[in-house]
């Protein structure tokens, strides 16, 4: 090493400045974000009243398993023995048989509650995330039944595929904290 | 070093050269394996997934027309039980042989990574005659690449660019997305025209035509499904609804030509579809004439379903309101206020809490505004007028006049003055609300009061007996009511003095109109009685179309159009 | 039991007018007499926050060992180790997002929507590695990126690329970043996060067109080194440009240079530089004609990029969701296309009138105007750089590792007779002789 390096040259000095520059912007930026001050992590939902139910839930998610899943709204669901989220248009029985279900994995399950009111409820591990129950609960029942990104199974991607198919621009990003967008009977 | 030596220690290395390299490619040939696997499951089912889904839809859409065949049923649960193991079964599948994938790439990387640095040989440096010459052909080489990519990147844009887009910014403004209330004064937007009133402000009007000869008649065209709903005209279409207990249907009309341009379907819910109303026959499915904000046009039918088309028949939206409960069966027409389609659902006995009007986005189907009240069923439709710059909704019901804000559905004011089953709807003019009780009076209200007005808005009553179906018709000195049997009376708008009583020997079950001067009445025959508007009932015409009409007449510039029992007729003589 | 049924459905058409408002419930909620009590709908919490607070400072630390371990031990096989431990931190267990890489745009959006606020564990994703090469040179792309990470990985059989092709290549990178920035900023679309070509590995899933990507690029990953960290990464442009200014760097020698030449062929990506020679006598005043050309060339490069970026306003802006409703929305009310598709369908379900979201396509060409324009002047500007730079004469006498290209993967040290002094001198030290 030789000690010409010690003489501030107009390069060095060009190089210097450069740095600082560098160092300043870079500050900058972390100052930015440190006044906006988000302590949360932003993670992915769907807004239930925009969501017109399209079935691109179920394919574009990266995930071989969706990991958006329908739910149900107790508070809202009619419990009706014709719900025209579970069955098909035109059922030949109100009853639990394959033929008249309209979930093509069979995720919701039926159980008699009291005379004339069933439950419906998701079973989770089996829903795909298509949203036929949800288009038939809203286009002619409560709108009970939603479409929601859960939580333990998202992988919260920084751009989330189906966000960016959604055709309502449904997706939202919102605070880890609260992590769910969830309709309640006060709608 | 010994030879021996080296050579050993070659022959060692290269042992473990081949042992690396072996593992590599046994490592390759897995990868290979399972990355083919997943392909082969990916394809899979892609091509018998769509395909068994088809079928089980095919056999289901069997299982509605034959629903007690339990073979057919035991098919469908199986190779819908199968459709669903085998989603799970591959998704299991995809899963470990990707891992197994994963491991066998880990394995070929190790073993290829230990190989490549096994047969690594110490660096050998050649040399470079003219190390000057490289270093510039290379800086030239390399500007000329970066020209290229300048070459590509412009040809990449270009072709970008080639693909057009819609300029948004120089897009014309069309405008707000409805009608202004002048233009709905030309056309003919709903049930008698703007106001209700059944006046048009066009002053060339056919006077003479003959059906049965085809005399005056530029087109006459069949109307695929019956309704006792009015033509409805805008520019050159001309909308009307026909309906039976199964299906509800919209048609356009070309005006000048009479050709069905296209037919629009009103679906409904299962559960009304699997019902069965009882509606009379008299009233039908489709009594509710249509009505249009000049860009899109809504249907309701006696079912409760509405629906919305634009113009070029694709529907924007459609929705149940719930079967009304109305005696004879649901009839009250709409009628449109800037992009909002206004409704009067009256139903039951008014003490159910049912009954209400309510308001619609004409583009989304959405209620706007929704407002109860406590009325039983009504047959009147509402009519929106301009009240010194207020749109006000003047709905009747027995026993009350209502008038609400068109534009948010809160009350203004009420009359008490009805009884009996209204159907004859109201009209305003010369600055009065003229409504009518069946069989027993009509009552002028002056609008411009709030709250229950009965004791100080009401302008004057005549008590001398009124219309049960038609609605009257003024041209703001003279009004004139129809009766269901021969008679028609004529009547001063200022105080309601009968002026005169005319038996026209008819039944008339159309609601007269006033165009250019002349009195126009439909009767049940299909022959229109022209007469001068005055005092003195002075016949001008009769013309007959040879077919029974229920429906009241649209005007237009130098037309007439009449819906009979099975046609559309345009009179006139312009093409 | 078709009796039951009918009567059924005819009890629920029953139920029909007994509706409310619309808006409200079609079908009122019952009331149990059985004691029935309503379930409530479960919400699964996400990971806590604390993870991505771990994460960013496993960053930090692994950054600090990384610059260690490059500049200091100068080992190449603990490079690989934390390097191997990066990927399966970063890559396999967090699944590699978020990342740095994509973090550009997270700050992007920041600053241009005022509605965003970058996480403070994803703004030190970004801020950390391009401070380490303020200071370090590129010590991320050595030890601690997993999309370098696994690319490294793949590395067999090295061959090299054409150091007049690099340069070339090099703009695929500029490009990725301008666009990266420009469709963050309008809140058009994450691109770099869409064409992530690693990430479907790190999740052991993912559709069509990142795997096909992904693979392509490990394939060519096997002979030709770190493809995507040279020619596609738009982080490694900042990191290029922010190592040139690094107070330290990676050098070969740990001493000095004796110009033994057996560095030449040790790395794998291209990153040694030789000494220079010099030219014949001709070729300087050719080369001051060269480069007052592209002197001249550069403002021309610049107008001209810019222009096309602003022409191309329309294509570009059809990046934006609402852009392409607005289009589609447009086409069918002007009859040029039939039917509807989803997206118009759900705009038309909202309500607002069509002028409204053309007014909003409107208002997004212009940002894409000015956008374009800038991504246009910025391409533009690299361009007639990249002509400068290759006009200007280098003088190099010694062989050195490229301050801007060099991945600090720590190949090279092994190639140095000098290393192999320093290492025997730390022996000894060590032996205690």
């Amino acid at each position: 090493m030789t000690h010409d390096q010690d003489i501030l040259t107009r390069r060095r000095f060009f190089r210097e400045g450069l740095w600082g520059a560098g160092l300043a912007g870079l500050g900058a930026a972390a100052g930015l974000s440190i006044a906006r001050n988000n302590r949360d992590n932003m993670v992915w939902q769907i807004d239930p009243y925009k969501c017109i139910a399209c079935g691109n839930c179920a394919t574009y998610c990266v995930l071989e398993e969706s990991a958006v899943k329908c739910v149900q709204c107790y508070a809202l669901c009619g419990y009706c023995d014709l719900c025209t989220g579970y069955l098909v248009p035109e059922p030949t029985a109100l009853d639990t048989s394959a033929e008249n279900q309209l979930c093509p994995t069979g995720a919701i399950k039926r159980t008699f509650v009291e005379d004339p009111y069933y439950e419906y409820t998701i079973d989770e591990p089996l829903c795909n995330g298509c949203g036929k129950c949800v288009k038939g609960c809203l286009a002619f029942g409560n709108g009970s039944l939603y479409l929601q990104v859960r939580h333990d199974r998202c992988v919260n991607c920084n751009q989330c595929a189906i966000a960016a198919a959604c055709p309502s621009q449904a997706f939202k990003r919102v605070p880890a904290t609260q992590p769910y967008l969830l309709k309640t009977a006060e709608h | 070093m010994t030879q021996t030596t080296e050579q050993t220690h070659s022959h060692e290395a290269s042992a473990w050269y081949r042992a690396a390299r072996n593992t590599a490619v046994v490592g390759a040939v897995f990868s290979a394996v399972f990355a083919l696997l997943l392909v082969v499951n990916l394809i899979g089912s892609a091509v018998t997934g769509p395909s068994r889904e088809n079928t089980l839809a095919e056999l289901k859409l069997k299982l509605q027309t034959d629903p007690t065949n339990e073979e057919l049923r035991a098919q469908i649960r199986q190779l819908d039980l199968r459709i669903r193991q085998d989603r799970i079964w591959r998704l299991d599948f995809a899963r470990r042989a990707a891992f197994m994938l994963l491991g066998s790439v880990v394995v070929l990387l190790i073993s290829g990574k230990i190989a490549s640095l096994l047969e690594r040989e110490p660096p050998q440096p050649q040399h470079v005659p003219e190390r000057a010459e490289t270093q510039i052909r290379e800086a030239r080489y390399a500007r000329w690449a970066v020209a290229a990519s300048l070459v590509v990147l412009a040809l990449g844009m270009g072709a970008v660019g080639l693909s057009g887009w819609v300029e948004f910014a120089q897009a014309e403004d069309p405008g707000p997305p409805f009608a202004s209330m002048e233009d709905k004064r030309l056309q003919w937007h709903r049930f008698r025209g703007l106001g209700g009133a059944g006046v048009s402000t066009h002053t060339d009007i056919p006077t003479e035509w003959d059906g049965p000869t085809g005399a005056g008649i530029l087109w006459k065209t069949p109307v695929p499904m019956p309704g006792r709903n009015s033509p409805v005209v805008w520019e050159d279409r001309i909308f009307l609804t026909g309906a039976d207990p199964n299906e509800r249907h919209i048609y356009c009309f070309d005006a000048d030509s009479g050709q069905l341009l296209w037919t629009g379907d009103v679906p409904t819910v299962p559960a009304v579809a699997a019902a069965e109303l009882n509606i009379m026959e008299d009233t039908g499915y489709a009594a509710s004439t249509v009505a249009t904000d000049g860009r899109r046009v809504y249907a309701i039918f006696a079912t409760g379903d509405i629906a919305a088309f634009d113009f070029r028949g694709r529907r924007l939206w459609y929705k149940n309101l719930g079967v009304p409960d109305s005696s004879y069966g649901y009839a009250s027409s709409l009628d449109t206020y800037e992009k909002l389609v206004l409704i009067q659902y009256d139903q039951g006995d008014g003490s159910e809490g049912n009954s209400k009007c309510l308001a619609l986005d004409g583009l989304s189907g959405r209620v706007a505004w929704e407002t109860k009240r406590e009325l039983p069923n009504s047959w009147a439709s509402p009519i929106v007028i301009d009240v010194a710059g207020q749109p006000q909704l003047i709905t009747l019901a027995d026993p009350f006049v209502v008038s609400y804000n068109a534009a948010d559905g809160s009350e203004l004011w009420r009359a008490e003055c009805l009884g009996g089953d209204v159907a004859p709807s109201p009209i305003y003019a010369g600055g009065l609300v003229l409504v009518i009780e069946p069989y027993a009076q009509m009552v002028a209200i002056q609008p411009t009061g709030k709250g229950n007005v009965t004791e100080t808005h009401i302008a004057w009553r005549m008590e001398e007996g009124g219309p049960d179906i038609c609605s009257p018709v003024s041209d703001g000195e003279y009004v004139y009511l129809m009766e269901s049997e021969d008679y028609l009376f004529c009547c001063k708008v200022a105080d309601g003095e009968v002026v005169y009583e005319h038996d026209l020997g008819v039944s008339v079950r159309a609601s007269p109109s006033i165009v250019a001067d002349k009195l126009y009445i439909l009767d049940l025959d299909g022959v229109m009685h022209i007469s001068q508007v005055g005092p003195e009932y002075k016949e001008l015409g009769k013309c007959g179309l040879g077919e029974e009409c229920y429906a009241s007449p649209a005007f237009a510039d130098g037309r007439i159009y009449i819906r009979g029992a099975e046609n559309l007729y345009g009179i006139g003589t312009k093409p | 039991m078709m009796r039951v049924f009918s009567l059924t459905v005819f009890a629920a058409v029953l139920l029909i007018p007994s509706l409310n408002a619309f808006g409200e419930l079609r079908f009122p909620p019952p009331e149990f007499e059985s004691g029935y009590e309503f379930p409530q709908t479960t919400d699964p919490a996400s990971q806590s926050v604390a993870y991505e607070y771990l994460d960013a400072a496993v960053l930090v630390v692994a950054l600090l060992l990384a610059s260690y371990l490059i500049l200091k031990r100068r080992s190449r096989r603990a490079i690989f180790g934390l390097m191997i431990f990066s990927l399966l931190y970063f890559g396999s267990w967090r699944k590699g997002c978020i990342c740095p890489i994509g973090a550009i745009q997270n700050m992007t959006l920041t600053v241009f929507d005022s509605g965003y606020a970058i996480p403070i564990s994803a703004a030190i994703f970004f801020v950390a590695p391009l401070v380490a090469a303020l200071f370090w040179g590129r010590v991320f792309c050595g030890a601690v990126c997993p999309l370098g990470a696994i690319q490294d990985a793949v590395l067999i059989h090295p061959i090299k690329v054409p150091r007049w092709l690099e340069s070339a290549l090099r703009l695929m990178a500029y490009t990725y970043l301008g666009a990266g920035v420009l469709f963050a900023a309008t809140g058009a679309a994450f691109i770099i996060c869409r064409y992530d070509p690693f990430i479907g590995f790190f999740r052991l899933s993912g559709n069509w067109n990142v795997l096909i990507l992904g693979t392509s690029l490990l394939l060519i990953g096997l002979f030709v080194g770190r493809p995507y960290c040279r020619f596609l990464c738009p982080y490694g442009i900042l990191l290029r440009h922010l190592s040139v200014l690094s107070k330290r760097r990676v050098t070969i020698t740990p001493t000095e240079c004796i110009k033994c030449r057996l560095c030449e062929d040790a790395c794998p990506f291209g990153a040694i530089n030789e000494p220079t020679e010099d030219w014949p006598e001709g070729e300087y005043r050719i080369a001051k004609k060269r480069l007052a050309f592209f002197l001249v060339l550069l403002p021309i490069l610049v107008g001209a990029a810019g222009w096309a970026g602003y022409a191309l306003k329309g294509p570009l802006a059809r990046m934006h969701p609402s852009v392409r409703a607005a289009e589609r929305v447009y086409l069918e009310e002007t009859g040029q296309v039939e039917g509807t598709t989803d997206v118009s369908d759900a705009f038309r379900a909202t309500g607002r009138p069509a002028e409204d979201l053309y007014a909003e396509a409107a208002q997004l060409h212009e940002r894409f105007s000015l956008g374009g324009a800038l991504l246009g002047g910025f391409l533009g500007l690299v361009l007639g750089g990249q002509f400068l730079a290759l006009s200007v004469r280098r003088r190099r006498t010694e062989y050195e590792a490229d301050p801007a290209s060099c991945l600090a993967c720590g190949r090279c040290y092994q190639y140095c007779p000098k290393e192999h002094e320093r290492l025997k001198r730390s022996e000894k030290a060590v032996a205690g002789t």
